[in-house]
């Protein structure tokens, strides 16, 4: 049974069992029967794909348009925006370059963050060297991941349109610059649902000591319902907020008292007859077993040793490598999107935490070998060929100097660029081994197999089963979709 | 199985029927009715206000009527035969054949437009851009039954269908209901008995009147407008700073409590700074436009974000008194309603002259300076003032001018453009790439004013160092500075573009302030300016603003807008269910109220409508199971901020003070970790952990978690409807949240303080009802007491036996009995009934 069957027979069991309820009970779904009416202007058919949403059971088990290649998609964010120019875009002709002035045709009519006036070249500041079958280009900077490059595609002339952090990460994640619109993983939960309801469907886990730049909007729902907002497990403290009991209240005293709830909560259901009190009764139900499967889901401890070594890892620590070793816990229980953002590629070089000679260089070491382990473990454990691992930050590195205050300056960086940059995507679908586009000799733009940022969503999408173009919800008068108005599946990259 | 069948083939009639009424098969055809769904549905995708495929638009009847590229006619009014729409719909080559996507128009729909063409293809404007007319009150079966007019046009509309209004709510439960829509808050026990005593309506309607009388009512109803208002206690984006900007929230609650007409509301806070001799509360109400966002990360273009702003201030607005989602034509015309793309820039040209550009400071602010400091904080104010005008004049010298332009010349060399100041760089160049007689004059002003903060010169220096050190004194007096609306003087006033595809680095044809075509006009005599726009928004044949927001206010009572759609008005946003009685109190709230929430307010909360009991059957239940024709009361879970008031009112924790500085009640820590931003969130003390949700700092990145959880919005853009959702993550508030604790602590310890003391020694049940009738304003019945009596017994054997466990769930005692009382007022604190009204 394929991917896409096994979906549908889930979908079937799922509303039969409404059904079932719904005899019991009489009327649960309400909304897919508002949408019946014929001669009313109803809205297009964005409208009905939403409204048949259950509302009691917004998370049940969807097929998605056709069968995906993907289930699920563990999504390592690195913020800041690291240099592709350090790591996979090798650029001999940019080492040759170094010190120059940059030229006046590189400048014009572009707008940078910092870069003040005409900036010097800046080369390479890594080695590179050819790995894997493939021979695809990898920096010493990250010698783990080079022992798997024949695993991952890479795109190298991904683009965007934005140059700040904020609106790039939103652009990433919600296909918009602006605030306001659901995020990547809200859209796939709302599309799919979850395989297990003791745990979030959709999970984000942070490290390096800083939220993303656009805040909890980068895993929001925006006008999705929201259940589908991305929950933050925490290393410290309730891994889901509010998970724990009260101090004095044991877990028995804890299930007795939900257990009084739900009694007199289905009492009020028979006198008023609201359909949403049943819900609300599965609701703690499902709080009561979360309590204990999440803490379960996040605890490490119980990893051996090998795991711990190849990971990195350890317990009770806030690191990337620990929540690239929950990302394969949770998807292992079926969580349906993890995303992890790990804060510091913010190369300008104005200080050294944030140099291409200081700062750079701990983010790599600090991500490298846990990265390269989440892929060989997945791998390893047949869990690779259905899930999405997705690499890369919100926009690129200039090949110039950024010197911003015109001074002498032990450290380098590089200034926000948007035309180009590398990603990385391995698992379910993506043909593997491959390099997809190309940049010029200096790598200040992409000349071949350019892929915007709407471009890899409708990929991402596409994988999972999705036309990207039909996966919408109607919000201000319009179907709204993750790709806004535009979107091309890369097909190159697919097996 | 057939008699499922034919259970939902009735049920499908029964709800036909109900959203459109008389969808007749008869001659006569209805153009909003019959065809434009059709041409909204099938049509204008491809031949709309995006694409205007083979030159032809089917949004406008001008555009239908006018030749398309092929030369041919889409629609020849009289005449079928010649009318190229019709031949193309019904012709048999599918590559011929529209519309090209999906399947074919059916013989119905072909026949609708054959006719539609025969009858001289009447265009009609959509009905939400036509201004409401006085419907006629229509006839009831039960002239006993309605309380006021609203309730005929309810029944009437229930008769049709043949269902039967329920009958009205107990009084413990309408008067809970009541007091949580107009005060937000529960009742108190006494508040229930005196009204329910002797429960006629009299005793109902003076409850409403003190209700509609206490200061709670304006914060109740401040936090529907904050929502609207996008108001938030800091900047936005990357950092998410902190702002100042309270006062303004202070306002909404005075305007609410002071019941300040709804077309006043409307002008001071759109304009209040253009009305004549504006006061300082009208300048606050401008602040309503401030809460934009403001973006403070490093390298950001401060032009890009002041559009950003501008962009924001005309959706907002057209959102809130038109709901019309308008942002569509800031990119192209609209796709679906008659807005064109001009439009946009038309509406943008109001707000496009005020002072503020994305500033850190936020400048331009209104500041309050403390007590015996306001004559010092404003002579400061006015010399920086002074010196920042002799700094302009000195720019302005011809030498200076000169210097100025060898000095753009030169801004491709680092060490010149590096002392532009922050993130003003981009803006500097595009000015600079200008050539000097294409610049407008704010970027004239723009650029001169930048040159004078940074040219070396010692005149300069010595104003800058002068400024400089006023400046410092001024922030030791520690003004509150709240941004406010201001213009741009006329020397300095931007021109609007038409910014192509909606970038606002390309600029097409300028255009002058306006409202869109398909609309009523602007009066001759109107100021071209947001006082002008305002007072058109609330003249009295406008067609949307009262029926706009009546529909607003409905929604919060009923939980469904009689539009449903509260945002979009439009062709696409969904019918009114009883578009007679939108119009009714449309004009009622205009006319008859004098726009005055509190009489509109009062009006539907006394209506029979609105009284009913809100229990269903499941027959009622089947045939309308979201209650869009009212056959019962409303029943929906309370708003974030309502769940939080209501635990603290009921625990007796609940702090009256209003007004203020935001307060932080307890978080987790750990939630603030914005980069570059050294914001912490500090722990408020004393009755500052109490306060109403509504004083509640709200940061947009991170707003209040239990807050989110209840699906309060981050408040970055305007929204007018929360979803609400029913999750696991709510259940884990209420339940664990320290503050949801707390307040069972709080609630236990009422229990036993307030229980009178009978012979029974140990009055359990009597503790149990205390503590269920102060939150649920009502007795227990047996099947509620039955398990809540089970629990006690539970949690009293195990905290007799372990004191540790009890002093901790109590917060300080080991008394056992206050423990289990703990647990039982925690499980009180999470029932259905207390979540939702009822």
């Amino acid at each position: 049974m394929n991917l896409h069957e096994e979906a549908n027979q889930a979908h079937l069991r799922h509303v039969t069992r409404r059904h079932f309820l719904r005899t019991c009970t009489t009327g649960l779904g309400a909304m897919a029967l508002a949408s019946l009416a014929g001669c009313a202007p109803t809205p297009d058919t964005a409208v009905r794909r939403a409204m048949q949403r259950d509302v009691t059971d917004p998370l049940a088990l969807h097929p998605p348009h056709f069968a995906p290649k993907a289930k699920r998609v563990i999504f390592l964010h690195m913020a800041g925006a690291p240099s592709q120019l350090e790591l996979f875009d090798y650029k001999p002709t940019l080492a040759r370059l170094d010190g120059e002035r940059c030229p006046d045709s590189l400048l014009e009519g572009k707008r940078f963050a910092f870069i003040r006036g005409v900036p010097k070249m800046l080369g390479p500041q890594a080695t590179f060297r050819q790995h894997g079958q493939s021979g695809a280009w990898v920096s010493n900077h990250l010698p783990h991941l080079a022992t798997m490059v024949d695993d991952v595609a890479f795109l190298k002339a991904m683009y965007t349109d934005e140059f700040n952090h904020a609106p790039a990460q939103l652009l990433v994640h919600t296909g918009s610059a602006r605030l306001g619109r659901p995020s990547m993983g809200s859209w796939v939960t709302y599309g799919l649902g979850t395989e297990n309801e003791n745990l979030p469907a959709f999970v984000v886990l942070l490290s390096g000591g800083v939220a993303p730049d656009a805040g909890a909007s980068v895993y929001g729902s925006g006008f999705l319902p929201t259940v589908y907002q991305g929950v933050q497990c925490r290393s410290k403290g309730d891994p889901v907020l509010f998970l724990s009991d009260p101090d004095g209240l044991s877990r028995d005293l804890r299930r007795r008292s939900i257990e009084a709830i739900n009694r007199i909560n289905a009492h009020q259901h028979q006198e008023v007859g609201d359909p949403e009190i049943l819900t609300r009764i599965a609701q703690y139900e499902m709080a009561f077993r979360m309590q204990t499967s999440v803490p379960e889901a996040m605890d490490i401890n119980d990893e051996p040793d090998y795991i711990h070594t190849m990971y990195g890892t350890a317990p009770g620590e806030t690191s990337f490598a620990n929540n690239c070793l929950l990302a394969r816990r949770l998807v292992e229980r079926g969580v349906r999107f993890v995303q992890l953002f790990h804060w510091g590629w913010d190369s300008h070089g104005a200080g050294a935490s944030e140099a291409l000679n200081a700062g750079f260089l701990d983010r790599c070491h600090e991500t490298d070998r846990p990265v390269t382990a989440l892929l060989k473990d997945l791998k390893q454990r047949g869990l690779l060929d259905e899930t999405l691992v997705v690499w890369g930050g919100e926009f690129g590195r200039t090949p110039m100097l950024e010197n911003r205050t015109g001074l002498d300056n032990p450290y380098v960086g590089r200034d926000h660029h948007s035309d180009v940059f590398t990603i990385w995507i391995a698992g379910g679908g993506v043909k593997a081994g491959i390099t997809h586009g190309e940049t010029d000799e200096i790598g200040y733009t992409g000349v071949s197999g350019r892929v915007h940022i709407h471009d890899l969503q409708a990929t991402i999408l596409h994988l999972l089963g999705f036309d990207h173009e039909r996966l919408t919800y109607p919000f201000q008068g319009r179907a709204f979709r993750l790709t806004d108005v535009h979107g091309k599946v890369v097909r190159e990259i697919l097996a | 199985m057939p008699k499922r069948i034919l259970q939902t083939t009735g049920l499908l009639a029964a709800l036909l029927a109900m959203l459109w009424v008389g969808c007749a098969d008869g001659d006569e055809v209805d153009f909003n009715h019959d065809i434009r769904p059709i041409l909204n549905e099938r049509c204008v995708v491809c031949h709309g206000g995006i694409k205007r495929q083979g030159d032809l638009s089917l949004l406008f009847r001008v555009d239908a009527m006018q030749p398309a590229e092929s030369g041919k006619q889409a629609v020849v009014p009289g005449n079928p035969g010649t009318s190229e729409l019709l031949r193309r719909v019904s012709h048999h080559d599918p590559d011929e054949r529209m519309p090209q996507e999906g399947p074919p128009l059916n013989a119905e729909e072909i026949s609708k437009f054959r006719r539609w063409i025969a009858q001289g293809a009447p265009w009609a404007d959509h009905w939400a851009y036509v201004s409401p007319t006085e419907p006629e009150r229509p006839a009831v079966s039960d002239p006993a039954w309605p309380r006021n007019g609203l309730d005929y046009f309810i029944l009437a509309r229930l008769d049709q269908e043949n269902l039967a209004p329920s009958p009205r709510a107990d009084c413990p439960t309408l008067v809970r209901r009541v007091s949580l829509d107009l005060i937000g808050l529960p009742p108190t026990p006494e508040q229930v008995a005196s009204v329910c005593d002797d429960s006629s309506s009299a005793r109902y309607e003076t409850f409403v009147d003190s209700l509609l009388a206490s200061p709670r009512y304006g914060e109740r109803w401040a936090a529907m407008w904050l929502d609207l208002a996008r108001y938030a206690d800091s900047k936005g984006y990357e950092k998410d700073i902190p702002r100042t900007i309270w006062r303004f929230r202070d306002w909404v609650i005075d305007a609410f409590n002071q019941d300040m007409p709804f077309d006043q509301f409307t002008i001071e806070q759109l304009a209040g700074d253009l009305l004549p001799d504006p006061t300082e509360a009208q300048l606050i109400a401008t602040a309503f436009h401030r809460n934009t966002m403001t973006n403070t990360e490093g390298g950001t273009d401060d032009e890009e974000f002041r559009v950003a702003a501008v962009i924001d201030r005309v959706n907002t607005t057209w959102e809130v008194w038109q709901g019309t989602s308008f942002a569509c034509t800031q990119c192209h015309g609209h796709p679906y309603d008659p807005f064109r793309h001009e439009d946009y820039y038309a509406s943008f040209a109001f707000f496009n002259n005020t002072a503020d550009w994305d500033q850190d400071n936020e400048r331009p602010t209104l500041p309050l300076f403390p007590e015996g400091n306001e004559a010092e904080g404003l002579a400061l104010l006015d010399e920086i003032e002074a010196i920042e005008k002799r700094m302009i004049e000195i720019a302005s010298t011809p030498e200076m001018e000169e210097a100025r332009r060898a000095w753009e010349g030169q801004l491709d060399d680092p060490q010149v453009v590096g002392k532009v100041l922050g993130t003003r760089q981009n803006e500097v160049r595009r000015i600079a790439q200008t050539p000097e007689a294409e610049r407008d004059d704010a970027q004239r002003a723009h650029i001169r004013y930048i040159y004078a903060e940074i040219v070396e010169d010692e005149q300069m220096d010595a104003l800058r160092q002068e400024r400089r050190a006023k400046q410092i004194a001024l922030r030791d007096i520690k003004p509150i500075l709240t941004p406010v609306m201001k213009e741009v003087p006329p020397t300095q006033r931007r021109t609007t573009h038409v910014f192509e595809r909606g970038n606002f680095l390309l600029r097409t044809e300028a255009v002058e302030p306006g409202v869109p075509a398909s609309m009523p006009p602007l009066p001759d005599d109107a100021p071209r300016n947001r006082l002008g726009l305002s007072q058109w928004l609330v003249s009295p044949d406008h067609p949307l603003t009262a029926r706009v927001m009546v529909n607003r206010f409905w929604e919060q009572l009923f939980g469904i807008g009689i539009v449903e759609t509260l945002e979009d008005f439009g062709t696409r946003g969904l019918p009114p269910s009883h578009p007679e009685l939108l119009d009714w109190l449309a004009l009622q709230f205009m006319h008859e109220h004098q726009w005055s929430v509190k009489a509109l307010l009062k009006q539907i909360v006394t209506s029979a409508t609105y009284q009913q009991a809100s229990s269903v059957t499941p027959e009622v239940l089947e045939r309308d199971p979201r209650n869009r024709l009212l056959a019962r009361g409303p029943r929906f879970r309370l708003a974030a901020e309502q769940i939080r008031d209501q635990a603290l009112a009921v625990s007796g924790l609940l702090s009256d003070e209003m007004f203020g500085p935001s307060v932080m009640p307890p978080q987790p820590p750990g939630l603030w970790q914005n980069p570059y931003s050294g914001a912490r969130w500090q722990t408020s003390d004393g009755q500052d952990r109490y306060r109403r949700g509504l004083y509640t700092y709200w940061r947009r990145t991170v707003p209040y978690p239990s807050m989110v959880t209840f699906d309060s919005p981050s408040r970055e853009f305007c929204v007018s409807r929360r979803v609400r959702t029913n999750t696991p993550l709510q259940a884990l508030v209420t339940l664990n949240d320290p503050a949801f604790v707390e307040a069972a602590q709080a609630l236990a310890r009422r229990m036993l303080d307030e229980t009178a003391i009978g012979d029974d020694p140990v009055p359990v049940e009597d503790w149990l009802t205390t503590g269920y009738k102060l939150a649920l304003a009502r007795d227990p019945s047996a099947e509620t007491l039955f398990p809540l009596r089970t629990l006690y017994d539970e949690a009293a054997q195990h905290y007799a036996s372990s004191p540790d466990d009890a002093a901790a769930m109590t917060g300080q005692s080991t008394n056992p009995e206050l423990a289990a009382l703990t647990v039982v007022a925690n499980a009180i604190l999470n029932l259905d009934g207390f979540v939702m009204k009822e």
